[in-house]
This record gives C-alpha cells, sequence and structure tokens, in this order.
C-alpha cells in the first residue's frame, strides 16, 4: 500500500493552552497543587497588603524625598549639577545611536565610529564630572615662543634664522616620510608634523620684518618659503630612495634626530618657566566631595572598566610559560583574593600614599576606586582563566598551522571564545562589586548608603529607617537587574552554534 | 627532479619515554601527492605533525622549502604560513562566519586589505562547491561542508604545500565522497600534498607515493602499484587486507 504523498505539510498539534488553561493545568492540578496555590496565595495577599497600607498611608517618604538631590549627588555644587545632567544625557545618546546602528544592518564604518565614542567616553565623562582646565589661546603661543625661541628671540628678530632653518629641515623629512611611505600612519606623522611647526612659529611669523630690498614683509612669508623648499627638496630625495627598504625602517630614528636638532637649534639650550594661564572652562570639582549615588555609580564604573582589562591580563599572565611572570601574576591574585575587601580598602586609604611621592597626593575616592579596581580584578582573572581553560587546544593548533603569531592566536581566536563562554559569571562579578560598593563608607566615604544613614540621622526625619532602606534596596535592585538584562542580551546576541 | 620541497632526514620524536618516531625519511618534490597510511599509534600524524612544527622533532633534521625547523619562532611562522593544514576533527573558528574564518590568516598573516582576502574567499567557496554558506557559522553545516571550509582555509594562504591528517576520518559516509573529490581535484591541480588517510581508492587514484608506518618507523613504501600490487612486507600486506576487505 502506497503512503500518498500530499503538498500540505502535517503541523503540529496545537498544544498552546492559554492563560486559563495554564493556571488551571499548573496551579490546579491535583489536590495538593490547590491546597499549595491557595494558602500560598492567601499568604501573598496578606503580605501585599500590609506593605501596600505600610507605604501609602504611615511611610514618611517626606525623608527621601525632600533629599532627592541630597541622595543624587550630595555635595557636589548645585550650580554644576547641569553637568551630571549633561553625562546622563551623553551615556543615553550614544546608547540610543549604538542600538540604532547595531539595529541598522551591517554598516561596518559606523560600528566602528561607535566603538570609538565608547572608547572616548571615559575622557569625557572624567571632563564632565570633574572637571576641566585650559590654557588660554594666548597662553598656549607664549608658551610655545617661549620653549621654542626664547623671548629674547622673539623680540631679536635677527635670530628668527633659527625658525627658518628648523622649518625647512622639518619640511624635507616630512616629505621623505609622506612621499616614501605608503603606510598612513606615517603619512598623518608627516601631516601632522608640518602642521605643528606651521602652527609653532605662527606668534612669530606674524611680525613684520624689512626683508629684501628694504620691502616689509611679514616673516610668515620667509617661514613658508622655507617650508616649502624643504618639502620641495624632500620630495626630490625620496624619489631617489623610492624602494629603499632600509630608510623606510630608520625613519622613526631619522624623526627623533631632528626632534633633538630642533630643540637645540630653536631653544639654544635654554628652557625657561613659561607663564601658566589657566582657565576653567568647567570648574574641577574634586572627587572627595562626590557623594551619593554619583558615588556609588563612580566608583563601580571605574572599578568595572579598569579591572577588566587588568583582569584578563593577569589571567594571561598566569598561564603564561615565562615563569617570572607566571609567578608575579600568581602571586598578585592570590593575595589580593586572600584578604577581605574593606581590607583592601583601608590599606589602599592608607598605604598607597606610602608608595607615592609625598607632592602627590591621591584623592580619597580616588584610592578606593584603585582598591575596588584590583580587587575585581583578581577575581576577574580567575574567571576569565576559567574561559581559558575551556577553549580547545585544537583551536590554538588551527590557528597556528595558519602562520598567526602566539598574540595573534590569543587575541583572535583564544580570548574571543574564552569570553563568550565567561560572560555569566564576569556579570555576575560586576554586579557584586556593584553591590559592594556600600562598603566605601567604611573608610568615610559618602556613597548612596552612607548619605541615606546620615539623613535619618537629622532630627525631621527621624523614623524613617524604613523608607530610606527601601529607597537605597530599590535602587540597587533596578541598576543590579538591568546589568543582568544587559548580560542576558549579550549572551544571546553572541550566543554561537558550537561546531 | 629539483631540489625536493620537503626534506626529513631521521625525525625522531619523544612523548615522555614513549618513543613516537623512530628515525623518520622521506623526501617530497614540488607537486607530489603522499598518501601516508598505518594502524593507529603508528606516529602517521605526529609525523606530519612536524612538518609545521605543532609537534617539535628531538633529533634529526626537517628542511621545508629551503628552510630548517629549529627554535628560532620567525622561522617557524614563516615556514606555517607556507603549509596549510587541514584536520580531523575540522578546527574551524566558532566563533567566525565560514568567510571570517577564510580571510582571518591573509588579512592578519599576509596584510591583504579586506577586500581582496574576501575576493580570494568567495572564489575558494566557489571551488570547493560551497559558496551559499559564506555568511553561515561553522556550527550551522555539515561535517563534510565544515571540512571543505577548512580546506578553502587552508587554501586561502596559498600556500605551497597541504597537509592532510586524517581529513574523512570523522565525517559520515555519504559526506567523505564531497570532501575527496574537493582534494582530487587539488591534487589534479598540482598541488603538493602530504595526506595521512585510509582513503584507498584516493590513493589509487591520485598518490605518487604511499608510506606504510607502523609503530614510528617506515615500514615500506613505494607507488600505488607497487604497494596494491605486489606489497614486500608482511605487516603491510597484513594491514592492506584488513582495511580492504570490508
Amino acid at each position: 500500500m502506497e503512503r500518498e504523498v500530499t503538498a500540505e505539510v502535517e503541523k503540529p498539534p496545537v498544544t498552546e493552552l492559554g492563560v486559563i488553561g495554564w493556571i488551571w493545568k499548573n496551579l490546579f492540578g491535583s489536590w495538593l497543587n490547590t491546597l499549595l496555590t491557595l494558602i500560598s496565595g492567601a499568604f501573598l495577599f496578606v503580605l501585599g497588603r500590609a506593605v501596600l497600607t505600610w507605604a501609602v498611608r504611615e511611610a514618611n517618604w517626606r525623608a527621601v524625598t525632600n533629599n532627592l538631590r541630597v541622595l543624587a549627588w550630595g555635595r557636589y555644587p548645585d550650580d554644576q549639577a547641569w553637568r551630571l545632567g549633561a553625562t546622563v544625557g551623553f551615556l543615553l545618546l550614544l546608547s540610543l545611536i549604538t542600538w540604532l546602528v547595531w539595529r541598522g544592518g551591517e554598516e561596518a564604518r559606523a560600528r566602528r565610529y561607535v566603538l570609538g565614542g565608547w572608547v572616548l567616553s571615559p575622557a569625557v565623562l572624567t571632563v564632565l564630572i570633574y572637571g576641566v582646565r585650559l590654557p588660554t589661546l594666548s597662553t598656549i603661543s607664549n608658551n610655545f615662543g617661549y620653549y621654542l625661541f626664547r623671548p629674547d628671540v622673539l623680540i631679536a628678530l635677527d635670530e628668527t634664522w633659527r625658525a627658518t632653518m628648523g622649518l625647512a629641515i622639518v619640511g624635507l623629512l616630512s616629505a621623505v616620510t609622506l612621499c616614501l611611505t605608503a603606510a598612513r600612519r606615517w603619512r598623518v606623522a608627516g601631516i601632522a608634523a608640518m602642521a605643528l611647526a606651521a602652527s609653532l612659529t605662527l606668534p612669530l611669523g606674524l611680525q613684520a620684518q624689512p626683508w629684501i630690498l628694504g620691502l616689509t614683509a611679514p616673516l610668515l612669508l620667509r617661514f613658508a618659503l622655507a617650508l616649502g623648499i624643504g618639502y620641495w627638496a624632500g620630495a626630490a630625495i625620496a624619489r631617489a630612495l623610492q624602494g629603499n627598504a632600509r630608510v623606510l625602517q630608520a625613519l622613526p630614528a631619522l624623526w627623533a634626530v631632528v626632534v633633538v636638532v630642533l630643540i637645540v637649534l630653536l631653544t639654544n639650550f635654554e628652557v625657561g618657566v613659561p607663564r601658566v594661564d589657566p582657565v576653567e572652562a568647567l570648574p574641577i570639582v574634586q572627587p572627595s566631595i562626590w557623594s551619593g549615588i554619583l558615588l556609588t555609580l563612580a566608583l563601580a564604573t571605574v572599578s568595572i572598566a579598569v579591572s577588566f582589562p587588568i583582569g584578563i591580563l593577569l589571567a594571561l599572565g598566569r598561564r603564561s610559560t615565562l615563569p617570572v611572570v607566571k609567578g608575579l601574576c600568581i602571586l598578585t591574585i592570590e593575595i589580593i583574593r586572600g584578604v577581605p575587601l574593606i581590607t583592601i580598602l583601608f590599606m589602599a586609604q592608607v598605604m598607597l600614599p606610602l608608595f607615592l611621592p609625598l607632592e602627590f597626593n591621591v584623592d580619597r575616592v580616588l584610592r578606593a576606586m584603585v582598591g575596588m579596581t584590583i580587587f575585581t580584578a583578581a577575581y576577574l582573572a580567575e574567571i576569565v582563566r576559567g574561559g581559558l581553560q575551556a577553549v580547545r587546544h585544537e583551536q590554538v593548533e588551527a590557528a597556528r598551522s595558519l602562520g598567526l603569531s602566539e598574540v595573534l592566536v590569543t587575541g583572535l581566536i583564544v580570548l574571543p571564545q574564552a569570553l563568550r563562554a565567561v560572560i555569566p559569571p564576569i556579570m555576575g562579578q560586576f554586579v557584586s562589586i556593584f553591590k559592594d560598593t556600600s562598603l566605601v563608607a567604611i573608610v568615610g566615604l559618602l556613597d548612596l548608603l552612607a548619605v541615606g544613614q546620615s539623613v535619618i540621622k537629622a532630627r525631621e526625619y527621624l523614623g524613617a529607617v524604613r523608607e530610606m532602606y527601601l529607597f537605597a534596596g530599590v535602587f540597587y535592585f533596578i541598576v543590579s537587574y538591568g546589568m543582568s538584562l544587559a548580560s542576558r542580551r549579550i549572551e544571546k546576541r553572541l550566543g554561537v552554534v558550537e561546531s | 627532479m629539483s631540489e625536493p620541497i620537503i626534506i626529513c632526514q631521521d625525525v625522531h620524536k619523544w612523548f615522555g619515554s614513549f618513543h613516537a618516531l623512530k628515525g623518520i625519511s622521506m623526501e617530497v618534490q614540488k607537486g607530489e601527492v603522499i598518501v601516508i597510511f598505518g594502524p593507529s599509534g603508528s606516529g602517521k600524524s605526529t609525523f606530519i605533525r612536524t612538518l609545521n612544527r605543532l609537534e617539535e622533532h628531538q633529533r634529526g633534521t626537517i628542511i621545508v622549502d629551503g628552510i630548517e625547523l629549529t627554535h628560532d619562532t620567525r622561522n617557524i611562522h614563516a615556514v606555517r604560513s607556507e603549509i596549510g593544514m587541514v584536520f580531523q576533527q575540522f578546527n574551524l573558528f566558532p566563533h567566525l562566519t565560514v568567510l571570517q574564518n577564510i580571510t582571518l590568516a591573509p588579512i592578519w598573516v599576509r596584510k591583504w586589505p579586506k577586500d581582496k582576502a574576501e575576493e580570494v574567499a568567495l572564489k575558494l567557496l566557489e571551488r570547493v562547491g560551497i559558496p551559499e554558506q559564506a555568511h553561515k557559522y561553522p556550527g550551522q553545516l555539515s561535517g563534510g561542508q565544515q571540512q571543505r571550509v577548512a580546506i578553502a582555509r587552508a587554501l586561502a594562504m596559498q600556500p605551497k604545500i597541504m597537509l592532510f591528517d586524517e581529513p574523512t576520518s570523522a565525517l559520515d559516509p555519504e559526506m567523505i565522497k564531497e570532501v575527496l573529490d574537493v582534494m582530487i581535484e587539488l591534487a589534479k591541480s598540482g598541488m603538493t600534498m602530504i595526506v595521512v588517510t585510509h582513503e584507498m581508492g584516493f590513493a589509487r587514484a591520485v598518490a605518487h607515493r604511499m608510506y606504510f608506518f607502523d609503530e614510528g618507523l617506515v615500514v615500506e613504501s613505494g607507488t600505488p602499484d607497487d604497494i596494491f600490487g605486489n606489497p614486500k612486507e608482511d605487516r603491510t600486506k597484513l594491514f592492506l587486507s584488513q582495511i580492504l576487505t570490508h
């Protein structure tokens, strides 16, 4: 008997239960289930009603609402608080762009820009939160002039031959560099050198000088001519040397020599102290007065971001074949893992200044950051090591057989696979260090919890203990849960079918 | 005949106290296809792995393409980039797509621009018959397809020599042919190949010489006609009768 072949493919039977079906099956499936459902339902109802009644009727939320500003950024100056808002806005914007770019197809270039944005973001955040001090434009040109030409040279214009010579040399070597190499970074270096030399001589070049035949012309003209002649000569030399590989290798050394020659030529060895005249574009806010949620997040972010690369390096070092590197890494990891975080925080406060020169006064918050970073790095190192061990040795052999160097084998084949395998424990460690930031209260820093505790000691908010701790708890939970969610998304995103 | 591309003289290898290779000598000319066969544990895999120094030999000399294999790491990278290797377990990189697997070494070792590397990779995928799989991950392919990607990955470096370490042993029977077809086409194109395999049909079709390994020694070597038609050693006869009877 032959089976009839039909065009219609048989579909699996519908097994979806629907809400009511699900409830019936899972909650009232048997008499025991029914009993358990009823008991726990009653319990949840009583508990929920009690909590709700307390939260709505009895709780004194003024302790939290009146102090939101203090809890958020504490002693950070109020008139500068907009910078924190700008920080949040910057991060949101960057995240939004990232999301859009990653969603919108395979534009590799856009992705590179976004990644670049994230790489630069620590600098932006530092500038925004910490502040920045910039020299005024006149100071810049003044100082360049001072360093390169000495003040008397600026007046004694008859010594400008030095600047002229310097420019000619820079032009010459730049031209050689530009014409001889195809490498992009060298081309950029050549152009940058010329631009720098030109800008350095600008303050001097703007001055007028009697030139040929008694005609008055700005010095700039002579400088431009020197640069041009130098470039032309360099290009000619480069043409003659085309294809000579040894010249290419000597280029960095040549540049080093030229820099020395320039300094000698331009300063005549007399380097003075320039006038410093900075403007505070964004007034500096010392980390030691950061507090509240700002401090909590800053501590967590810095220790997470900095400990990650250090942890990877420690893990790689621990697997190194060099006995000294390996021994040092094991020693570091084991010592740090063998000491409680609180001890490390105290040590960082007390010991760090001992290792540094006296005038180098490290901020207390910065010390706490250092402590938390090395603590996290040691734990991360062990997690990453686990991931490294999970990568099969055949992968290394396959990569080696293609001619990849050991650095490339590690960076392109081993590490990506190892890190993918340990995303959950890494995220766990990050969540853990985020919550552990509350320990800095012990060394006298005012993180969210410490600020909260000091608020409820004030007379008018006495007794609002539950409200304050609940608020702090909810905050920690939201951030931690957000991190778990992110971890799950990353896992899913990078989830690769194993071969 | 010109200078041999591979010269091995009295190659020894120990694993701890186990003497895995007991003095192997072999010369391979450019364009030759060599098949190495023998019982498991006879040292055949170990031997071809010494040729690109995935295993270090402890005595004797190995000269590949005029470069002697020593502890000098620069030599090793230079030699490895001229030798393609295909493994029994494919060993594709699971976190990279097929295309990325193939273009990785040309981009990072040969410093080719990405466009050129991808163009070459797509041509190679066409040559091994799976151009449509370029953007999948290795885990989404069948064993035969994975092994063909592995061959393409090795070929992308434009090697002078290809080593095959039991390339069909981990495959389901219906996939062996598709991989062997690729290898036969490669052999006929003039590639120098050293193949560890028990596929005697392949050996008969394209091998120039065959080596029978047992207990770390070359027991017998010769052309396929010699080996199949007129084996001299009893061990060779026994082994051939065991693998050819079923």
